[in-house]
C-alpha cells in the first residue's frame, strides 16, 4: 500500500492556511492514485507529531505544500518527522517507508501554471497577453533568501516564455516594493499574482490595500489611473498545484499510472 | 530517550491502525443501543457493521432536525474545522465541537475514517493507551529539539511548565488527558482531573504546537519584572492591564470571546487559565483581623466582626 501526505503550515487562528492542503488531498483522494492521502500541519491538528499514527501503508511519500526550500521544508519538517534528511530523502521508519520531496513551489511547472493562470484570471487571450504585464509577489525578507530565489527564478522562466510583454517581482517587505513595480509597469493591462501557498492577512487585506487596489472579496479587477489592474488568487490554491503534488510523489517513486488526472474546480 | 528519530511522528506502534480500527468497530458493537462516548462524540451501531456517529448531546434528536446527516465519512473533516459559532478550531480536541450532524451508514473503515477527521490520532492512541503500547515524549525532549521563535521554550522551569500543562490541557480546553512528563525522572504529577469526558480516555502523548505556541507567551510574561501586589501575587504591569482586560470584558459579557490560539490577547482562555493558576499558586494569607479600628467604631480592636455591616 501507499500513502500520501501533504504537509501544510496551518494556523492556530484561521483556516485559509490549511485550506488548500484539504483541497489539493481531496482531489488526489478522488484519482485513486493512493490507498490513503493524509493531510498534516505545523500548527494545526493532524499534527506532525502523530502523522505516521495516521496511516498504515508501508510507503509513504511526503509532499510540502510550500512555496520555497528554507527553514521549513529543510529544517523543521525533516527533524520533527524525524526524516534522515532534507529532500529528497529516504527513511526507513519502523514498518515504513518515508520519502520525502521537495515542496511543490520549485517545481518546474510553476512558470507554466502561473502564466496559464494570469492569462485565465484577467481573461486574456494570447494576443492580449502579449501586451499586458504579470507581477509576480513574494512576501521577502524570510528567514532565508531562498524564497526570493525562487521567486526570481519563477520570473525570469516567465518573462523567457514570452507569454506577457513583461514580467516583474515585487515583494512586500524587500526591495523592489511592489507597490514601485506596478507603478514602473507601462502596459495598459497588468496582472498580479501573489507566490504565496494560501489566503490569508497579506493576499485579502495588507497587499490589495497597498496598491490601493479591490480586495479579493470585492472584485479581482481595479481599473485605476487609466490602467485594468488584475488580482489573481495566491498560487498554492490553484488546481494544478494537485497536479505538482502528484507529480512530486511521482519523481520521488509512488505507483501513480500515467493516465491519472486531477480535476479540481478552480477557485477557494 | 523518548524522542529516537526513528520512531518521531509517531506515538502507537507500527502497524497499530489496523489493529486499532478493529478494535474500536468492537468496542463500539459490545455497547449495544447505547454506542459509546468517544470524547464529545457518540458512536452506535445502528446494525451489524454499520455505525452513526453524531454529537453526544445530539442523541436521539430526530434526523431531519439536524443540519448535515451525510454517510461520506470525509465531512467530518468540514463538521470538525469550525466551532458552531464558525470560529476556526485548530485544536480538535477542544471541548467545543459543533452540533446538529450526523455522519450516518459507516462501515467499520468509514468510522475509522470520520473519527479520524473529528479526533485526529485519537482512536490510535485510545488503543495505545488501553494496551500499554502508547509511546509518549516528554516535555524536555520536546522542548529541546524546537528551534527558531521556539527555540527559547526550553528555558521554562519545572514550576512554570506546570502552569503552563494547567492552563493549556485542562479539559477546559483540551480533552486530551496529558502522558507525558517533564522528563523520564520528572513527573508533572498535578492534580488528577476526575472522570474523562466519555467512555474513552485519550492520552496526549506529547505537548503539541498549541502548548508550545503559549509556552513561548509565558515566557515572554516570566521574563517581565513583577511587584508584589498584596494578597495576590507577584504582579507585572502587563498582567495588572490584564487583569482589567479581564474584568472589563466579563462586565460586558465578551469574556470567552478572544480567539482559541490568540495568544497575545489578554483574555484569550489560556492566557487566563495560566493568571489563575499563578494566583491559586501565590498561597494567600488568611486576613488577619485589623488593627485599627474604622472611625466611630464603638468596639475595641482587634476586630472579629463588624457590629454595623453585620457578620463577616
Amino acid at each position: 500500500m501507499q500513502a500520501l501526505i501533504i504537509i501544510g503550515h496551518g494556523s492556530h487562528l484561521n483556516a485559509d492556511s490549511s485550506a488548500p492542503v484539504y483541497r489539493h488531498a481531496e482531489a488526489i483522494r478522488r484519482t485513486g492514485a493512493f490507498d490513503e492521502v493524509r493531510e498534516c500541519f505545523w500548527k494545526e491538528e493532524p499534527s506532525m507529531r502523530e502523522v505516521f499514527d495516521l496511516v498504515e501503508s508501508e510507503d509513504v511519500y511526503v509532499v510540502p505544500l510550500f512555496i520555497s526550500e528554507g527553514y521549513f521544508t529543510e529544517e523543521v519538517i525533516p527533524r520533527e518527522l524525524g526524516l534522515s534528511g532534507p529532500a529528497p530523502s529516504t527513511t526507513e521508519k519502523p514498518g515504513k517507508t518515508v520519502r520525502y520531496t521537495l515542496p511543490v513551489g520549485t517545481h518546474p511547472s510553476m512558470p507554466a501554471m502561473i502564466l496559464r493562470r494570469a492569462e485565465e484570471t484577467a481573461g486574456l487571450t494570447d494576443e492580449e497577453a502579449r501586451r499586458a504585464g504579470l507581477v509576480i509577489i513574494g512576501h521577502g525578507t524570510e528567514r532565508n533568501s531562498n524564497s526570493s530565489e525562487v521567486i526570481y527564478r519563477v520570473t525570469r522562466q516567465a518573462e523567457e516564455a514570452g507569454v506577457f510583454a513583461r514580467v516583474r517581482t515585487g515583494f512586500l517587505d524587500q526591495a523592489p516594493e511592489v507597490g514601485e513595480v506596478l507603478e514602473e509597469m507601462e502596459e495598459p493591462t497588468v496582472v498580479l499574482v501573489p507566490f504565496f501557498v494560501a489566503e490569508g492577512w497579506h493576499t485579502q487585506e495588507t497587499i490589495p490595500d497597498d496598491l490601493g487596489i479591490n480586495r479579493p472579496a470585492v472584485s479581482h479587477v481595479t481599473e485605476k489611473d487609466g490602467r485594468t489592474i488584475f488580482y489573481a488568487a495566491p498560487v498554492g490554491t490553484f488546481p494544478e498545484i494537485a497536479e505538482i503534488v502528484l507529480q512530486r510523489a511521482r519523481e520521488a517513486g509512488a505507483r501513480i499510472p500515467s493516465d491519472v488526472r486531477v480535476t479540481e474546480a478552480a477557485g477557494v | 530517550m523518548s524522542d529516537a528519530r526513528e520512531v518521531r511522528g509517531s506515538h502507537a506502534p507500527a502497524g497499530g491502525v489496523a489493529e486499532a480500527r478493529q478494535a474500536l468497530a468492537a468496542w463500539v458493537d459490545e455497547a449495544g443501543d447505547e454506542g459509546r462516548a468517544f470524547l464529545q462524540a457518540r458512536i452506535v451501531a445502528t446494525e451489524p457493521g454499520r455505525y452513526e456517529i453524531r454529537h453526544a448531546r445530539d442523541r436521539g434528536r430526530p434526523r431531519r432536525s439536524l443540519k448535515r446527516v451525510t454517510s461520506d465519512p470525509f465531512a467530518a473533516r468540514e463538521i470538525a474545522q469550525t466551532t458552531g459559532a464558525g470560529e476556526h478550531r485548530p485544536l480538535k480536541t477542544a471541548p467545543n465541537l459543533k452540533r446538529g450532524w450526523a455522519l450516518v451508514d459507516l462501515d467499520a473503515r468509514g468510522l475509522w475514517i470520520a473519527l479520524d477527521y473529528l479526533y485526529p490520532a485519537c482512536a490510535v492512541h485510545w488503543h495505545a493507551g488501553r494496551t500499554g503500547t502508547l509511546r509518549p515524549t516528554h516535555w524536555r525532549e520536546t522542548a529541546g529539539r524546537q528551534s527558531g521563535i521556539y527555540a527559547p521554550v526550553k528555558l521554562l522551569d519545572d514550576a512554570t511548565v506546570r502552569n503552563v500543562v494547567r492552563a493549556c490541557c485542562a479539559d477546559a480546553v483540551c480533552l486530551r488527558r496529558v502522558a507525558w512528563e517533564i522528563d523520564a525522572d520528572t513527573p508533572l504529577a498535578l492534580a488528577d482531573e476526575g472522570p474523562v469526558r466519555g467512555d474513552a480516555p485519550i492520552p496526549c502523548p506529547e505537548a503539541c504546537s498549541m502548548f508550545i505556541s503559549f509556552a513561548r507567551q509565558v515566557l515572554k510574561i516570566e521574563r517581565t519584572p513583577r511587584a508584589e501586589v498584596a494578597g495576590l501575587a507577584p504582579m507585572a504591569a502587563a498582567e495588572m492591564e490584564q487583569v482589567r482586560a479581564i474584568v472589563a470584558a466579563a462586565a460586558d459579557g465578551t469574556l470567552g470571546e478572544a480567539r482559541e490560539g490568540e495568544f497575545e490577547e489578554p483574555t484569550n482562555a489560556r492566557r487566563v487559565r495560566y493568571l489563575a493558576a499563578r494566583f491559586a499558586e501565590a498561597a494567600v494569607e488568611p486576613e488577619t483581623p485589623s488593627e485599627l479600628p474604622c472611625e466611630g467604631c464603638p468596639k475595641k480592636v482587634p476586630c472579629a466582626g463588624c457590629p454595623l455591616i453585620g457578620p463577616n
